[in-house]
């Protein structure tokens, strides 16, 4: 019996996991008070890091229905014009995709690079689409400059836990996460 | 077999496709889309909501009964004042009646308050927004007020089944007539750009001239209830920075913010009584 592909819906459920713990440090990073400063506020944008274990690792229709998904997910919770993210990342998906079988796509230090480039890639194309709405977007920048250091540190410290995650998640599922063969036990 | 060339722009048609396919999905389609990844979401937002205030009943357990006999001899203080401000408030709520009556004024905006937690806070550089528990689950319109102890919170720009979120003050996308306190000139307001490490600000533009502030006499900003769902006086900020603008007909300047706008845990939303307020 033909059993059903779910692949993209694991990879989909990692994102989930991600954008909600992503979510939570946001809502703690606001209004703290320490290391001699009264209040500082940092903002994590982890986009990049949620199409790489797809555009590396799964074929072409499961990648991109996790990663399109991921990103409807996204716009969902944040104020732009819904599908925003689902091109963002779709290109990006795309782009790393097409260019994937020259590079050693299966080590965690090269995923790690490429989640930083893609993440810096859509937080700066993010950024010149929202930074009209600033009154002052000169000063807007400087913002924007720190959350984005922050979140490449946050990225490079979690991405080798999240891919592994991910390996994780279809080694339990005993599945093949290119072909979707049934793997042995 | 495809050839390689081919293979190589595949993931590109298949995008150009999907994105295609995307452009001419009913609008209709695009917003329960929407309504319904963020509802998929909702239940990990509120869960961690709930988990936090049972961290905060414990770590309160924990306390010894002489700080809680303490804090509960300053709780009974603060009922006595506000149970005085409440007999003040009835009476000059009977005084507004009889003078509206008298002049044959249109009744003032009345609303009904509606206590909600705060779930989420997303404070980026972008846009600044909370959810709050409380959606249509308790009749919230979108672009009721929200409020707390200290002013205005915000706006309710989107509401779901049982959550709802709020723009912020502090946001560039908010934006509301204001009037400094003792002046019925109105301004306008904008939420500011919020650097990392100072408190929020937000913008005033359109101030009279003859209108000045500095940081060692700031001007009270507060809501002018013109053209907006915000009730007139509420606090908003401070103005601590006035310039003439470019036309040199008005100022524009700077607003400090509240700092407790980035730790609030639970706010009052207004929902007017009467839909037409909307």
């Amino acid at each position: 019996m033909r059993q059903y592909d779910y692949r993209w819906l694991l990879c989909f459920s990692c994102n989930l996991l991600l954008i909600w713990l992503i979510g939570l440090a946001n809502h703690y990073l606001v209004g703290l008070s320490f290391i001699g400063l009264d209040y500082w506020t940092v903002h994590l944008y982890c986009g990049g890091l949620l199409v790489t274990f797809a555009a590396l690792r799964l074929d072409l229709a499961h990648g991109l229905a996790s990663t399109l998904l991921t990103g409807l997910a996204v716009d969902s919770l944040i104020p732009v014009p819904f599908g925003t993210s689902l091109v963002l990342f779709g290109l990006v998906h795309a782009a790393l995709y097409s260019g994937r079988r020259r590079f050693p796509r299966e080590e965690v230090v090269f995923a790690t690079i490429v989640a930083l480039f893609s993440n810096l890639f859509l937080f700066i194309v993010l950024s010149f689409a929202l930074v009209g709405r600033l009154p002052h977007p000169g000063a807007g920048w400087l913002r924007l400059f720190a959350d984005l250091i922050a979140s490449q540190v946050v990225i490079a410290l979690i991405a080798p836990w999240f891919m592994a995650l991910q390996v994780r998640a279809f080694a339990l599922a005993r599945l093949n996460p290119e072909t979707g063969r049934r793997l042995s036990a | 077999m495809l050839p390689h060339r081919f293979d190589q722009t595949r993931p590109f048609v298949v995008l150009g496709v999907v994105l295609l396919v995307w452009l001419i999905v009913p609008v209709g389609v695009k917003r329960f889309t929407r309504s319904a990844l963020f509802e998929i979401q909702a239940p990990l937002t509120v869960t961690q909501s709930y988990v936090q205030e049972l961290q905060d009943f414990w770590s309160t357990r924990l306390h010894t009964r002489d700080e809680l006999y303490q804090k509960g001899h300053d709780l009974a203080g603060l009922l006595a004042q506000y149970d005085f401000s409440l007999q003040q408030n009835e009476s000059l709520r009977a005084e507004i009646l009889r003078l509206e009556n008298l002049l044959k004024l249109p009744p003032m905006p009345s609303y009904r308050l509606e206590p909600a937690r705060v779930a989420r806070r997303d404070f980026s550089g972008w846009w600044q927004h909370m959810v709050i528990r409380k959606g249509s689950n308790y009749n919230i319109p979108v672009g009721a007020p929200v409020v707390f102890s200290g002013g205005v919170v915000g706006r309710i720009i989107e509401v779901h089944e049982y959550t709802s979120v709020v723009d912020m003050v502090t946001s560039p996308t908010f934006r509301v007539a204001a009037s400094p306190e003792g002046d019925n000139r109105p301004v306008s307001y904008q939420g500011g750009d919020n650097e990392t490490f100072s408190s929020p600000t937000g913008t005033v533009e359109f101030v009279p001239l003859d209108i000045f502030a500095t940081p060692q006499q700031p001007k009270h900003l507060v809501t002018s209830g013109l053209g907006g769902v915000f009730p007139a006086g509420l606090t908003i900020g401070d103005i601590t920075k006035l310039d003439p603008s470019n036309d040199g007909m008005f100022k524009s300047g700077e607003v400090r913010l509240d700092d407790r706008l980035g730790a609030l845990s639970e706010v009052t939303i207004l929902v007017p009584l009467n839909t037409d307020q909307m």
